[in-house]
């Protein structure tokens, strides 16, 4: 900045000291929010538990929290979260792949937009629940079933938001690098690509997310191991602690997923971009 | 030739709704038309099924479901052991999806126009809304279930659960969303409270408030099937389990068709019209002339 | 008759995660403006010129010192023109008008087609701002702020996004228009062509919010931007100008 706006005489120091305060205030203000919003959550499960279901039907925090570390200290809790996470991650990769392909697909060609538009709408209007038992009739009570059932759940919703990506590319970028003559290869490596990193990487989480939940949903039928398994288990043999504590562990899981590894996948490709985007320009 | 012009100019896949946007028809090749390439994704499908079919002896034919279908419909005889029914089902369980929606959908709007409006109650209730939205539908089937037994209650609870979330965190990021810039236009001009709620935020978040309702109808529909699947004794869920835990899998794949056909026609006549009424704002063509020609 | 008075008038803005030094926009200004004068309050960017009308208009708070806008004794209607057209994508040009109009009749909505009408607009009432391009936009924002029948009428560089020519057209409908009404106007700019075109008076402002500048412009309307005679006053405003760049640069801290 050509001019030094920071000019501080002593009158507005102690002035926006104030200023200062009110911010700071505020700010904790906003944090103690969240403080008394998990408080009251805890609050009104014990409330529940106590006063409304009954501890039997509702298990109070505490009880759930010990069951959760038990689950977690005991036997098998590895093998039970390495069975599903194996198949999210399967279903995820397939999910991913034939989303690039196929969102490549439709954000170039409106016929094939059309045909699979319809198809999608087809798919997603099948609830997941009809899905996750025509797996079980398709491959019985095997691994197989959640993994394909969270693949071909996860592709459409992750599909068309690659193809957004990808038509979201800043068309100008594009118009560049054509006036500076560079090749369609170069055009599709240099903006094309980096441009919709972003996009593949939202939609890497979308997959994830969806492929969590319907995972666990196919589990409950057509599964004899992982998370999904362990929960029908509890409810058929009315053990509430149990579901809930198995719910409260795959939240959890969840959280960590979201907060550790997209969050750092998103700010290394963004950075990533910006990088090659540079590079498209400067091989001028 | 240039490259850039072989970028589709609208982005919007989910807008293309299902048919390629095309000029005046009678420029359209035949292969390029709506109905053309909706029969062709029906031959997909079926062709699949066939094949399914062919491979697998669990899957039943195409003409077994839809022989099914006739009877269940129409109130026939499944092979003399028990008669066909459908509109007693269907009329429990849409009576459970409307009651438990009656509930959710404004709940759900309340609290996500108080999460949108306010940065205290965002900072209250955010992390919970978010537990309940990430929350797979199941867990709150066989809680409502093990809580309320088979009758009513557990699936509507199911319903209301479901649908809340889902239209909290729609509407508050929509009117998060909403421009600062016109707030402060609106405190400029000392816009009245009402009209400001009325034409600020749910004119700028109705889409997706629309969206949000869209998808709690979506979710909570199989929520719904779900509870009655595993804890209630009646209803479409109920009925298609009948079948299923009969081995009369055609029976139970026509119930699927009939979830979709009953999904499929709620969103096109209802939710896909709201969705498109309530976005008509940004599909406006852009006028053309210059500026200055209009005076 | 409508009176601005400011005095001593501060505004320091605490750090922010993405701009973690505190802000000085406005060191103290002290400026009084009455009755149906044109005021253009000239600077270069961080010298507050648009705190200095937010906290007039009422949506921003000062630090310290005191603000009154008042006509004839009771707080004055405030028209605002903003820097961007800010129109409810969501509403029509027309329902875009009467959203800000507060005191409704059955006159209202004859009232919101005249002044569209004065800003050339009368054709267009019925559709959505998208439909319209960026200098249309900002006559709708024009004729806005002039149908609450304000007392002060603030303006925010309106035609800044604008293009030359297109700027230069909205000037003439800016003129045009308050010829006819001739409220009291405080119009921020950067540019010196600008606020000798439109102003009866050139506040200049200062980086750090201090006014070092307070030039009056008796000159006939209407102006065109190449009169000889605007010309000149417009060379006097930017060796003026050059001499607070070279005042800020060389560290005098006070004029």
């Amino acid at each position: 900045m050509a001019y030094d706006t920071s000019v501080t005489p002593d009158a507005v120091a102690d002035l926006s000291a104030r200023e200062m305060r009110r911010s700071v205030m505020s700010r904790w203000g906003l944090r103690a929010g969240v403080v008394i919003g998990w408080l009251a959550f805890i609050g009104v499960w014990y409330v529940f538990s106590g006063a409304v279901l009954g501890t039997q039907q509702l298990p109070p925090p505490h009880t759930v929290a010990a069951e959760a570390w038990q689950v977690v200290t005991g036997d098998g809790f590895g093998a039970t979260l390495w069975a599903s996470l194996l198949r999210v991650i399967v279903g995820c990769t397939l999910a991913l792949s034939a989303s690039i392909v196929l969102g490549m697909v439709i954000a170039y060609s409106a016929w094939w937009r059309g045909l699979l538009g319809v198809l999608t709408r087809f798919f997603v209007s099948i609830p997941t629940v009809a899905l996750a038992i025509l797996a079980l009739i398709l491959f019985g009570v095997s691994g197989l079933g959640p993994m394909l059932t969270a693949a071909l759940v996860a592709t459409p919703y992750v599909m068309s938001s690659v193809a957004q990506g990808l038509t979201g590319v800043d068309r100008r970028l594009i118009v560049m690098s054509e006036s500076f003559g560079r090749t369609r290869s170069q055009i599709i490596t240099g903006v094309l690509l980096p441009s919709s990193v972003l996009a593949v990487i939202g939609g890497a989480r979308q997959a994830f997310a969806l492929a969590w939940r319907i995972t666990l949903l196919t589990e409950v039928f057509a599964s004899s191991d992982g998370v999904g398994f362990q929960i029908r288990r509890s409810f058929e043999s009315y053990d509430v602690r149990g579901l809930l504590a198995w719910t409260a562990l795959f939240i959890g899981l969840m959280f960590i997923f979201e907060n550790f590894v997209f969050r750092q996948l998103e700010r290394r490709a963004f950075g990533g971009a910006h990088v090659s985007q540079a590079t498209a320009e400067s091989t001028q | 030739m240039s490259y850039a012009a072989d970028l589709p100019t609208a982005p919007e896949f989910s807008q293309a709704s299902g048919t390629p946007q095309s000029a005046p028809a009678q420029a359209v090749h035949w292969t390029r038309k709506p109905w053309f390439i909706n029969a062709l994704a029906v031959a997909i499908l079926l062709v699949v099924w066939q094949y399914l079919y062919s491979v697998n002896e669990r899957v039943p034919s195409i003409d077994e479901v839809v022989s099914f279908l006739g009877v269940e419909l129409g109130g026939g005889s499944h092979g003399g052991v028990s008669r066909g029914e459908f509109w007693g089902p269907l009329s429990i369980s849409l009576q459970r999806y409307v009651i438990g929606l009656a509930i959710g959908v404004p709940v759900g709007g309340l609290l996500g126009l108080l999460i949108g409006g306010s940065r205290r109650f965002r900072s209250v209730l955010n992390d919970t809304v978010l537990v309940l939205l990430v929350l797979p539908s199941v867990v709150w089937a066989f809680a409502a279930s093990l809580w309320f037994g088979i009758g009513s209650t557990a699936p509507v609870v199911a319903v209301v659960l479901t649908a809340v979330p889902f239209m909290a965190v729609n509407l508050s990021s929509g009117i998060r969303g909403l421009d600062p810039g016109l707030a402060l236009m609106s405190d400029a001009f000392r816009v009245p409270r009402l009209r400001r709620a009325t034409h600020l935020l749910v004119g700028g978040a109705l889409s997706n408030a629309v969206t949000g309702v869209r998808l709690a109808f979506m979710t909570s529909w199989n929520s719904l099937l779900i509870v009655e699947w595993f804890g209630t004794a009646s209803g479409v869920g109920w009925r298609a389990k009948h079948w299923y835990d009969a081995q009369r899998f055609e029976g139970f794949v026509a119930w699927i068709l009939l979830f979709v056909v009953f999904i499929t026609l709620l969103d096109w006549l209802v939710l896909r019209r709201l969705e498109h009424r309530s976005t008509r704002w940004q599909q406006q063509p852009t006028l053309t002339f210059a500026e200055g020609e209009v005076t | 008759m409508a009176t601005i008075l400011i005095e001593n008038l501060t505004k320091v803005y605490p750090p922010t995660p993405t701009y973690p030094q505190q802000v000085q926009a406005l060191g103290g200004v002290s400026m009084s403006v009455t009755g149906n004068v044109f005021v253009a309050v000239l600077g270069p960017s961080g010298s507050g010129k648009t705190t200095l009308l937010n906290i007039v208009a009422g949506v921003e708070e000062p630090t310290a010192g005191a603000v009154r806008v008042v006509q004839d004794g009771v707080p004055a209607q405030v028209g605002y023109v903003f820097q961007e057209p800010r129109l409810l994508p969501w509403r029509s040009v027309l329902d875009n008008m009467l959203y800000v109009q507060n005191r409704k009749s059955d006159r209202s909505k004859r009232e919101a087609e005249f002044y569209l009408s004065m800003v050339g607009l009368s054709d267009v009432a019925h559709l959505y701002p998208a439909q319209l391009s960026a200098g249309m936009q900002q006559r709708v924002g024009i004729a806005r702020a002039f149908l609450v029948n304000p007392d002060v009428l603030l303006m925010d560089e309106p035609f800044s996004h604008m293009d030359a020519l297109t700027g230069r057209s909205l000037r003439d409908y800016l003129q045009r228009i308050w010829a006819h009404t001739r409220k009291t106007a405080l119009f921020v700019t950067h540019d010196v062509g600008e606020a000798v075109e439109l102003a009866d008076r050139i506040l200049m402002l200062r980086p750090g919010g201090v006014v070092f500048d307070d030039i009056p412009v008796n000159l006939q309307r209407p102006r065109r931007p190449d009169d000889a005679a605007v010309r000149a006053v417009e060379t006097e405003v930017l060796r003026r100008f050059d001499s607070m760049e070279a005042a800020v640069r060389f560290g005098d801290q006070r004029n």
